[in-house]
């Protein structure tokens, strides 16, 4: 055994000589090139001196990369007009506000950064945003939609304008409901069951789509069989879940797949309801662009997409938008909306602001947003632009039909109740807890996440 | 005024220990900032209440009940999504022991085959070397292809096992954590197999030559003597194995994703403390899970040590 130790610690000792050689040779190196280092960073110092140039960090997730292009394309064009800004794009591609809540952590968070209104209070509520209508001219404000500032506001200050918005609406592929003899899309939450059982029966094709989880999708499924808005704000909000309409349109969302997959496979029958993943897609976007499915709840994000990426399947002709169907009590849709939040820490607010200013405004809106198609334009005004998409105007005519237009807010901890609450909805929708043992669940995590 | 550090160095009497000092100094320091600053901040942390953004408030114990009361509520059988940390716990030790004695198993049978003068054995080598050099997120990827309901591992066991019924490895909750424990011992055997041919190598001939004169066999020599010369390895590769495994992060992550997939099946500690520090903000609940977590293999491994580490001395 001690020949052992002693062979090892040859083979150290060889190796830590070699090492130190090899470190010693390189000290010297190494010394100079710090020297030069410091210098030009000196000389780089003198010079932002000289010429004032300032630098923002902006981040935002991505949305694919025809929306990065077009973010780079209107920072050149800020960089012209401010010749004195700089700004660093940075994209974050997953788990994009925990990120930048990590690097408030750090002391090292972007100066613009992309807030969604699920996460707003938290960032509004520890004073990580800075407040906008320091800045902003009530005319500039009033060109917003009001109802989509609501979630940025608090004590009477608004902390940041919304770059744009989407909301939710029935996109379905119309040679598959004409293959399945159908000839109008669903108008009821019955009848967008019915619709996908007839198309997969008649066609072989799932007749819908939809994420395992996804609280947000349900909620207009229950407001619009007249349960209440969802609100989290105290532990005793938990009692939303005992709202018999709402036990009873989430026991009919969790079955669309539990029953409408689960059961079907097990019998060894088709499904009629899928997700992306059954189909080999990777979001809805995908599965409907492919044809695997024939209809999808999804938000206007999804246009640009199928657009670029499924050229041959064309709007109008081959797949059509519809608003999403009606409850007992009326339609009801979700919106989503992001805005370009301003890092209250931030050493160059004005300057921030001024960016801001250009991206959400009517130049930079009319670039971003209604050229490139990306969403909606949350100015208004733009309904009737000849630029603006047709897919985009079609979903904006659907807004009188609507009894209620959500924003995706639920309380001050939206974004993490979000989170759990889809996780016990997955859960049940694979069968592996019932809806109640669900709804005890999300009641539990209400009370959890809001109490103390 | 002339001042240099190599003059400085030269009149010194104590230059090996100030090299020494000065060659470790890099990694220690390293350590020191990454390793035990990190350590004792979590330790600090534990005790606060922050969310990155605002200040931190002191909250003594209440994150370490938060983590006891999840255990003690895990043990009275709430369903998963209300004891992560208890899921996390238990998934983590069941995985924990089916991989780390396969492992430390077909490692020394993998060194005692590469330590044969067999032809191509070089080959052997760097075939069962090569997962170790390959990226964790990149074997998960290629592994969660090969475990589809439609995948190669389905095919091959439908054509080796006549009856079989393909399974989905991965939408599985029963399978799930089997399929990641497989993708951990196909990754780390190769890898410990290089640990092992080290030790066996260092073993005298002579003892051998001895055996064979008289009159051991191939497979007594290798129960009489590789094995216990190997003792102190084998220690090594399941301590080592242990805190791998106990702390197994990336698999899971790519395979079972961050919720730990069906029923919370792939769940594990690891995942719960990124989703407690960066989905749920509680970074001082998450650095009271790392403790707790570095508590448990702290005393797994230094029993273990105490066990057998000490009869090699």
């Amino acid at each position: 055994m001690k020949k052992v130790h002693l062979g090892m610690l040859l083979l150290l000792l060889l190796f830590v000589s070699i090492g130190s050689g090899c470190i010693g040779g390189q000290q010297t190196v190494t010394v100079t090139q710090t020297q030069t280092q410091v210098q030009t960073q000196t000389q780089t110092k003198t010079e932002t001196k000289i010429q004032e140039k300032i630098f923002i960090r902006f981040a935002g997730w991505s949305a694919g990369e025809t929306e990065m292009k077009n973010y780079e394309k209107i920072i050149s064009e800020f960089e012209e007009k401010y010749p004195n800004i700089k700004v660093k794009y940075e994209v974050i591609p997953q788990m994009f506000h925990e990120n930048i809540l990590a690097s408030f952590g750090a002391g090292v968070a972007p100066d613009v950064f992309y807030v969604d209104s699920s996460w707003a209070p938290i960032f509004i509520e520890k004073g990580a945003l800075h407040p906008i209508s320091e800045f902003a001219s009530k005319d500039f404000i009033n060109q917003f939609y009001p109802f989509l500032l609501k979630p940025f506001e608090k004590n009477g200050k608004l902390y940041g304008l919304p770059k744009d918005w989407s909301m939710l609406a029935l996109f379905y592929n119309k040679k598959l409901f004409e293959k399945a003899g159908l000839t109008k899309p669903p108008e009821t939450w019955d009848e967008l069951l019915e619709y996908a059982k007839i198309i997969t029966e008649k066609t072989g094709v799932p007749g819908l789509a939809i994420y395992l989880g996804g609280f947000n999708r349900y909620v207009p499924v229950a407001v619009s069989n007249g349960a209440p808005r969802p609100w989290f704000e105290k532990p005793e909000d938990a009692s939303w879940f005992d709202n018999p309409i709402v036990k009873e349109t989430l026991k009919w969302y969790i079955d669309l797949y539990r029953i409408g997959h689960v059961q079907m496979v097990k019998e060894g029958k088709k499904p009629y309801v899928v997700q992306p993943s059954d189909v080999g897609a990777g979001w809805l976007g995908d599965a409907f662009g492919q044809q695997k499915v024939a209809m999808v709840i999804s938000g206007n994000w999804m246009i640009p997409f199928l657009a670029d990426q499924f050229p041959n399947f064309k709007y109008g002709e081959d797949w059509d938008i519809a608003p999403l169907p009606a409850g007992k009590a009326g339609r009801v849709t979700m919106a989503y909306t992001v805005i370009l939040g301003i890092n209250s820490k931030s050493k160059h607010v004005k300057e921030a602001w001024e960016f801001v200013k250009f991206v959400v405004g009517p130049e930079g809106q009319k670039e971003l947003v209604v050229k490139a198609g990306h969403t909606l334009p949350s100015i208004n005004g733009f309904e009737n632009d000849p630029d603006l998409w047709p897919q985009h105007k079609k979903t904006l005519s659907f807004i009188p039909m609507y009894n209620d237009l959500i924003v995706f807010l639920w309380g001050s901890k939206s974004g993490i109740l979000e989170n759990k609450f889809s996780d016990a909805m997955a859960s049940a929708m694979r069968g592996e807890i019932t809806v109640d043992e669900a709804i005890e669940i999300m009641k539990q995590v209400v009370k959890e996440e809001l109490g103390g | 005024m002339h001042f240099s550090f190599s003059s400085i160095y030269e009149k010194t009497k104590t230059k090996e220990l100030i090299a020494g000092l000065a060659l470790v100094s890099v990694a220690v320091l390293l350590n020191m900032v990454f390793g035990y600053f990190a350590m004792a901040f979590a330790f600090y942390l534990s005790f606060f209440k922050w969310d990155y953004i605002g200040s931190m408030k002191f909250v003594g114990l209440s994150n370490y009940k938060i983590v006891f009361e999840d255990i003690i509520r895990g043990i009275h059988g709430a369903p998963y999504l209300l004891s992560p940390f208890y899921t996390g716990l238990k998934n983590i030790l069941i995985y924990t022991a089916i991989v780390v004695p396969i492992q430390t198993f077909l490692a020394i049978v993998l060194a005692a085959f590469a330590n044969q003068k067999i032809k191509g054995q070089q080959f052997f080598k760097v075939s069962y070397f090569l997962p170790a050099t390959t990226s964790s997120v990149i074997v998960a990827l290629i592994f969660v292809w090969l475990f589809m309901r439609n995948g190669f591992i389905n095919y091959i066991l439908t054509h080796l096992i006549p009856g079989f019924q393909p399974i989905d490895w991965l939408n599985n909750r029963n399978y799930l954590l089997l399929a990641i424990a497989m993708v951990a011992i196909w990754g780390t055997s190769g890898h410990f197999m290089v640990s092992f041919l080290a030790a066996m190598q260092a073993i005298p001939k002579e003892i051998y030559e001895a055996a064979m004169l008289d009159g051991a066999g191939p497979i007594k020599r290798f129960f009489y003597i590789t094995i216990p010369m190997l003792k102190p390895m084998i220690t090594y590769v399941v301590v080592m194995g242990l805190i791998g495994a106990l702390q197994m992060f990336d698999l899971a992550w790519v395979m079972a994703g961050a919720n730990g997939g069906p029923g919370g099946a792939g769940y594990t500690v690891a995942l719960d403390i990124y989703n407690e520090a960066f989905t749920r903000i509680r970074p001082g609940v998450a650095a009271a899970k790392s403790w707790v977590l570095f508590a448990i293999i702290f005393t797994t491994t230094y029993i273990f040590q105490r066990k057998y580490g000490r009869a090699v001395r």
